[in-house]
C-alpha cells in the first residue's frame, strides 16, 4: 500500500469526506474492470461474479420470500371472489365492481386533497422557514429542536393531537375557539374541517424534513454567483429567483415526491384522528383498504384495491428513481 | 362426530390450502410451519361419566389454549383471574388481546383457512359473530356430555337475562349454539337528576311538562329537552347541552344509535328477516321507505339541537363528555356505568346521575302502524369456539368456556372490575340486589332495573341484524347517517342512498 | 462553508421581512414544540385535572394548564399494572434486531451491488427499493398469511422478519451509494499485498462504519415507530410500545395520563437517537438523495 493510500484511508472515516474522496479518485472506478483483470498482475484471482451473487443471495432472497410472494397471492385474490366458505374465478368482478364503487374513487379523490392540502403546507412554511434560517446564528439549535415531532411514531402523534383536538378538554380545541376559528363542533367533528384536523397533523410532524432537504440545497447555492449578481443591481428577490430558485427545485421535487408516497403508505395517525369519518370526509383510498380488508373481511375487493394502490406507488417510485438518477452527480458536488 | 360445520371446510379446500399458506412456496424455507392449531397444545387424561368431577375439570391438565379476545376490560377481567382456572384444571390458557378490527382479521383468517391459531375467541355478537358463524363449534352436543364437567345452573335460555344467549349464540341455523354470553353491553339512559331538578320549574313554563326522565319518556321528550338546554346555553348561561349521542367514526356504535331510535318508533327493522336468526340472504332492504325517511329527518332534528360535537364522539369520547359534565343526559352502554360513578373521574358521579331504559317511540311519529317501544340494543359477548380444533382442543376450551361464563367467575369481575353479568342467578346473589341501591359497591348494578328488568325484554329488544356483511352494513350506515346529520344530504336522498347502497351489497 | 447573510441590504422593506421571520420563527417553534410539551406535562395529570379548560376566550386563565399536583402515578402504572416493562424490550429486541439484520445482509447486497455489472441490475434495483414503497395496509394480509404459516404471528422473530421488509430495501439502497463512494483501488491494493476476497471486504468497512452506524440508528427507528406491522403481525407475545400505547384506548376506559405517559416513553428514546444521528437524518429520510 502506498502512502496515498494511507491518507486517504485515515482521512476517509467520516462520511462527509466519502464524498470528498470520491472527487479526489473520480477517475478510479469503484467497479473491478475486466481489463484489470486481463492485465496479468500477479495478486489473488479478481473476484468473479459469482462471489457477487453469493454475497448478495441472502438479502435477495429474504427480500423475495417477503416481498414477491404477496404480490402473486394479490394478484390470484384480486381475480376471485372470496367468500365465507368459497373461493371462485369471477371474470375481473372485483375489479369491474370498483368501477362503480364510489368509496373508492372518492377515497383516490381525498388522497389526492390530502396529498396535495399537506404538500402545499409543508413546502410553503418548510422552505421558508430554510430559507430564513439559512446561516443564520441559531439555525443549529432551531433546527434541531424541529426536528421533534419526526422522531416520533405517528400513531402516537395521533393520539396526542386527537387528546389536543377533543371538544370536551383538548387545548388547542379551546385555543381554536377562543381565537374564533371555531365553534363548539371540534376539528374532527364537523364533515368540512376534518380533512384539515389530519393535515395539521401531517404538517406538524414533516414540515421540518422540508426545511432539512431545503437547508442543504441551499449550502448548494453558488454564493459567488448570487455576490455577483448583487453587485449588478439585483434585488435579493431577483436574485432567489433567479439563482437560488433553480438550485432548490431539484431537492424540492425529491421532497414532494417522497412526502407524496408517504401519504400513501402510511394512515397511522389518519386512523387513529378520524378513521375516515365523519361522513367518509377524511376516507383516503389506504383508510377505505384497511376498512374492506379488515373491517369487512373482503379479500378479493381488497387486494384489488391494493394492487391498483400498489402498482401506482410503484410507478410514483420510477419516477422518483428517475429524479434521484439525475440527481445524484449534484448531491456529490 | 360432533356436529361441526364439515361441509364449510372441504368445500373451500383449494381456497383453504392456498391460506394455509401460500401455495407451498414459503413452507419450503422449511420451518415446518402446517401443524394444526399453532400455539395450542393438548395432553390427555380420559374422564369417564363416573369420574368425579374434580378428574372431569382436570382430564386436559398440561394443555395450552390460546384465546383470541377485543382489549374491553372483560377480557383483562379473564385476564387477571386465570390463575384461578389453571388451579382448577391444570390447563393454561393464553389471553391476546387486540383492537377490534384486528381480531376481526387475525379470526376470519384463522377461522376461514380451516385452522385452528385461536380455539377460543370472543364473540362480539355482530361484529364477529355475524360474519364468521359458520365457522364456529356447536357447542349444544357438549352441553350434554357426561365426560365433561358441567355446570349445574346448565346453558338453556332460562339461565341468562331474556335474548342473551340468542343474541350472541344463534345465527342462522336453528339448533346451534356457537356462544355462551360472557358480558354485555346494553343501551339505556344516563341522566343528571340534580341538573334536571335544578331546571324543571324553566322547563314547565315553556313545555308544560316535567323536566324528568322514566320509562315513559319519548323521544320527542328527548328533543324536547335538548332544544331547552340549548337556549339556556345559546342565552348565556352556564348550562350542559342537554343531549349528545354516538356519531363518531366507531361505525357500529353509531349504527346502532339510529337503529335504536327507528325501532323505537314502530320497531322498524333494516330487513324483513328474523331477528334472532338473522339471514344470510336478507333481500331488499326496508331503508326508502316512509319511516324511515321520517325518521331520518327526525332523528337529524334531535342531532341539531345536541351537543355540537356528536360527530366526533364515541362510545368512550360520548362517555367522556357526560363525565366532564358538559351534557346533562346520554344514551349509554350500562357498563360505562362503573366509570361514571368514580369520584376520580367523573364531575357526575356521587348520586348525580340517574339510570332510565332507552326513551320509547313517539306514537305520533310512527307512519307504518308499528308499536312504541323503548328500543334497546347491544353488544352481548359471547365465548366460541374454533370450529377447526380438533376434538379434544374443542373438548379443552369448551371446559374453559363453561368456567369463564359461571356464576362465580362473573360475580366476582362485577366486584372487581365493574362486569356486566350474563347469568340471572347473579343477579339473584344478596349482594348484588344489595347494590343496585345507592350506597352500592358494584356502580354497574344501579343501571340493571333499566336493563335487566325492562330494556332486554320484548318487545323492547332488537337483537339484529344478523346478516354475515354486517361490518360493511355499518359503514354503510354511519357514514349516510353522518353525511345526513351534517347536512350534506337530506333524509331522503340519505335513506334512498342507504338502499341502493345495501341492496347492491347483497346483489338485489 | 461562508457564514455571511446572503441578503445585505438594509431597506425598511428587507427590515419588516427581518421581522415577520423572526416572528414566523418563533410562532412555528413554539407550535412545534407544544404538542410534546402538552403530552409530557399531561402525563403527570390526574384524569381531572386534565379536564380543566378555561372559558372559551379566556386566555389568562390558560395557567390552570399547570394548576396540577405532579403524580408519577402512571409511569408506575405503566411499569407494575402494566407490561410495559416487556413492551419496552420487544421494541427494543425488533427494532435492534431488523436493523443488525438489515443492515448486515444489506451491507452484503449492497457491496455486490457497487462492484459488479449485470444485465438486470438496473431492473434488480429497482425492485429491491420499490418494496419498501409498497403501501403497508396494501401487503399485510398476504404477509400476514405467509407468517402465519411459519408460525412466526405473535412472536419476535416474526416482527424482526416483518421490520426487515422495509429495512433491508432501504439499507441495501443507502449503502450502495456509500460503496459506490468508496475507490475500488482500496480493495485492489489490498489484494496485491495477498488478502483474501472477504479481507478486502473488511478492510474497506471502516471507511463506512460511520455511516453504517447512523443507518443503523435510523433503521431502528423506523421500526419503532412503526404501528400497523406491530399491530398485526406483532402483537400477541411481541407487542411493542406503540401498539400498547394504542390499546390504552379501550372503549370503555380511557386513562389519557397514562397515555401520555406511554408516548413519552414511547417518544422520548427516539428523540434522543434522532439528535445522535442528525449529521445522517438527511441523507436517510430522503434515502439517500439529498445529503448535507
Amino acid at each position: 500500500m502506498g502512502p496515498d493510500m494511507t491518507a486517504i484511508t485515515k482521512d476517509t472515516t467520516t462520511l462527509a469526506n466519502l464524498f470528498r474522496v470520491r472527487q479526489i479518485l473520480d477517475n478510479v472506478e469503484s467497479k473491478p474492470q475486466s481489463k484489470v483483470s486481463s492485465d496479468g498482475l500477479k495478486f489473488n484471482p479478481l473476484p468473479s461474479k459469482s462471489y457477487y451473487y453469493w454475497l448478495m443471495a441472502p438479502a435477495i432472497l429474504l427480500l423475495a420470500a417477503i416481498s414477491l410472494y404477496p404480490f402473486c397471492w394479490m394478484i390470484y385474490m384480486s381475480l376471485n371472489d372470496v367468500q365465507i366458505g368459497s373461493i371462485k374465478w369471477n371474470n375481473f368482478a372485483n375489479y369491474t365492481k370498483l368501477l362503480h364503487d364510489g368509496k373508492f374513487w372518492n377515497g383516490w379523490t381525498l388522497l389526492l386533497k390530502y396529498s396535495a392540502l399537506c404538500l402545499f403546507f409543508q413546502i410553503t412554511i418548510g422552505a421558508f422557514l430554510a430559507i430564513v434560517l439559512n446561516n443564520s446564528k441559531y439555525e443549529k439549535i432551531i433546527v434541531t429542536t424541529l426536528l421533534m415531532p419526526m422522531m416520533m411514531a405517528p400513531v402516537v402523534a395521533g393520539m396526542v393531537w386527537y387528546f389536543l383536538y377533543n371538544g370536551t378538554f383538548g387545548w388547542y380545541h379551546w385555543i381554536f375557539q377562543s381565537l374564533g376559528i371555531l365553534g363548539a363542533k371540534s376539528i374532527l367533528a364537523d364533515v368540512h374541517t376534518a380533512m384539515w384536523g389530519i393535515v395539521i397533523v401531517d404538517v406538524w410532524q414533516w414540515t421540518p424534513l422540508i426545511t432539512l432537504i431545503t437547508l442543504a440545497g441551499l449550502k448548494r447555492v453558488p454564493q459567488d454567483q448570487l455576490e455577483a449578481n448583487m453587485v449588478d443591481g439585483a434585488t435579493p428577490i431577483r436574485n432567489f429567483l433567479s439563482v437560488t430558485l433553480p438550485n432548490l427545485y431539484p431537492v424540492l421535487l425529491i421532497a414532494i415526491m417522497l412526502r407524496f408516497m408517504d401519504n400513501f403508505r402510511f394512515i397511522d395517525s389518519a386512523m387513529v384522528l378520524t378513521g375516515g369519518g365523519p361522513a367518509d370526509s377524511t376516507k383516503i383510498l389506504p383508510i377505505y383498504l384497511f376498512d374492506v380488508s379488515f373491517r369487512f373481511t373482503e379479500l378479493g375487493r381488497a387486494a384489488a384495491i391494493a394492487l391498483i394502490l400498489l402498482i401506482v406507488t410503484i410507478v410514483l417510485g420510477k419516477a422518483l428513481v428517475r429524479i434521484f438518477d439525475r440527481q445524484q452527480p449534484a448531491a456529490t458536488h | 362426530m360432533f356436529n361441526i360445520p364439515r361441509n364449510a371446510i372441504y368445500t373451500s379446500i383449494n381456497r383453504r390450502k392456498f391460506l394455509e399458506l401460500g401455495g407451498g412456496t414459503v413452507a419450503g424455507l422449511g420451518a415446518g410451519g402446517l401443524t394444526l392449531g399453532l400455539g395450542s397444545t393438548i395432553t390427555r387424561s380420559p374422564a369417564q361419566a363416573a369420574s368425579s368431577d374434580d378428574a372431569k375439570w382436570k382430564q386436559y391438565a398440561g394443555s395450552k389454549l390460546k384465546f383470541m379476545s377485543e382489549n374491553t376490560p372483560p377480557s383483562f377481567a379473564i385476564r387477571d383471574n386465570i390463575k384461578a382456572f389453571t388451579d382448577l384444571t391444570g390447563i393454561e390458557v393464553e389471553v391476546l388481546t387486540d383492537d377490534l378490527p384486528v381480531v376481526q382479521q387475525k379470526v376470519g383468517i384463522d377461522l376461514q383457512s380451516g385452522k385452528a391459531d385461536y380455539v377460543l375467541n370472543y364473540v362480539q355478537d355482530k361484529p364477529i359473530g355475524a360474519p364468521f358463524a359458520d365457522f364456529y363449534a356447536d357447542l349444544t352436543p357438549m352441553f350434554g356430555d357426561s365426560t365433561l364437567p358441567q355446570d349445574s345452573e346448565g346453558y338453556g335460555d332460562e339461565a341468562w337475562y331474556p335474548n342473551f344467549l340468542s343474541a350472541c349464540g344463534r345465527f342462522y341455523e336453528k339448533g346451534k349454539i356457537i356462544a355462551l354470553p360472557y358480558d354485555a353491553a346494553v343501551a339505556c339512559t344516563f341522566y343528571r337528576q340534580d341538573i334536571f331538578e335544578k331546571y324543571t320549574k324553566d322547563f314547565e313554563k315553556e313545555y308544560s311538562k316535567r323536566l324528568e326522565f322514566n320509562e315513559n319518556s319519548t323521544w320527542k321528550d328527548v328533543t324536547d329537552m335538548a332544544t331547552f338546554f340549548k337556549k339556556l346555553k345559546e342565552s348565556g348561561q352556564d348550562v350542559p347541552y342537554g343531549y349528545a349521542q354516538h356519531h363518531g367514526n366507531f361505525a357500529w356504535t353509531t349504527q346502532l344509535d339510529i337503529q335504536r331510535f327507528l325501532f323505537a318508533n314502530g320497531r322498524w327493522a333494516d330487513w324483513n328477516i328474523d331477528d334472532i336468526y338473522g339471514s344470510k340472504t336478507p333481500g331488499k332492504t326496508n331503508w326508502g321507505d316512509k319511516q324511515s325517511v321520517l325518521m331520518m329527518q327526525k332523528f337529524k332534528e334531535l342531532a341539531d339541537v345536541c351537543h355540537p360535537d356528536n360527530l366526533a364522539n364515541g362510545t368512550l369520547e360520548l362517555n367522556t363528555v357526560y363525565q366532564a359534565g358538559k351534557i346533562a343526559m346520554q344514551t349509554q352502554y350500562h357498563e360505562f356505568a362503573a366509570s361514571i360513578e368514580d369520584e376520580k373521574k367523573s364531575q357526575a358521579a356521587g348520586g348525580k346521575t340517574a339510570y332510565a331504559p332507552c326513551p320509547k317511540g313517539e306514537t305520533s311519529w310512527i307512519v307504518n302502524g308499528g308499536q312504541a317501544v323503548n328500543g334497546t340494543n347491544c353488544g352481548i359477548g359471547g365465548i366460541g369456539i374454533n370450529g377447526n380444533a380438533s376434538e379434544d382442543l374443542k373438548r379443552a376450551a369448551y371446559i374453559f368456556a363453561i368456567w369463564s361464563v359461571s356464576k362465580n367467575n362473573q360475580l366476582s369481575v362485577l366486584k372487581g372490575l365493574g362486569g356486566t353479568p350474563t347469568r340471572k342467578s347473579v343477579l339473584a346473589d344478596p349482594e348484588v340486589v344489595a347494590a343496585r341501591k345507592r350506597p352500592t359497591k358494584m356502580p354497574n348494578a344501579l343501571t340493571f332495573d333499566a336493563v335487566y328488568d325492562l330494556g332486554i325484554k320484548d318487545p323492547n329488544f332488537v337483537l339484529g341484524p344478523k346478516i354475515p356483511k354486517s361490518n360493511e352494513y355499518y359503514s354503510i350506515i354511519a357514514a349516510e347517517t353522518q353525511k345526513c346529520i351534517s347536512g350534506g344530504s337530506n333524509a331522503e336522498d340519505t335513506c334512498k342512498s342507504i338502499q341502493t347502497q345495501l341492496d347492491t351489497l347483497h346483489g338485489v | 462553508m461562508a457564514s455571511r447573510d446572503i441578503v445585505n441590504y438594509n431597506t425598511p422593506l428587507s427590515k419588516a421581512f427581518n421581522w415577520f421571520a423572526r416572528i414566523f420563527v418563533a410562532f412555528y417553534l413554539v407550535w412545534t414544540v407544544l404538542p410534546i410539551f402538552v403530552m409530557i406535562v399531561s402525563s403527570f395529570k390526574d384524569l381531572l385535572e386534565a379536564f380543566q379548560i378555561p372559558a372559551v376566550g379566556d386566555w389568562l386563565g390558560a395557567r390552570v394548564f399547570f394548576n396540577f399536583t405532579p403524580t408519577f402515578q402512571h409511569y408506575i402504572d405503566l411499569f407494575t399494572e402494566q407490561p410495559f416493562g416487556t413492551y419496552l424490550f420487544n421494541s427494543i429486541v425488533a427494532a435492534g434486531g431488523s436493523a443488525i439484520i438489515s443492515v448486515v445482509l444489506g451491507s452484503m447486497a449492497a457491496y455486490s451491488l457497487s462492484r459488479t455489472d449485470f444485465k438486470f441490475k438496473n431492473d434488480l434495483f429497482f425492485w429491491i427499493i420499490s418494496t419498501r414503497m409498497a403501501p403497508v395496509v396494501a401487503v399485510l394480509v398476504p404477509l400476514f398469511a405467509i407468517f402465519r404459516s411459519l408460525n412466526l404471528v405473535g412472536s419476535l422473530p416474526g416482527l424482526i422478519l416483518a421490520y426487515t421488509t422495509f429495512n433491508l430495501p432501504f439499507a441495501i439502497w443507502i449503502l450502495k451509494g456509500f460503496f459506490d463512494n468508496v475507490p475500488y483501488a482500496i480493495e485492489e491494493a489490498q489484494m496485491v499485498d495477498g488478502a483474501s476476497r472477504p479481507k478486502a471486504l473488511i478492510s474497506i468497512l471502516p471507511l463506512v462504519a460511520p455511516g453504517i452506524a447512523a443507518f443503523i440508528v435510523l433503521c431502528i427507528l423506523f421500526a419503532w415507530n412503526d404501528f400497523l406491522f406491530a399491530a398485526i403481525i406483532g402483537s400477541g407475545d411481541a407487542k411493542t410500545l406503540p401498539v400498547a400505547t394504542k390499546e390504552l384506548v379501550q372503549p370503555q376506559n380511557i386513562q389519557w395520563g397514562t397515555i401520555m405517559a406511554a408516548g413519552t416513553v414511547t417518544t422520548l428514546p427516539m428523540m434522543l437517537l434522532g439528535l445522535v444521528i442528525r449529521k445522517y437524518l438527511v441523507t436517510g429520510l430522503t434515502m439517500g438523495a439529498v445529503k448535507e
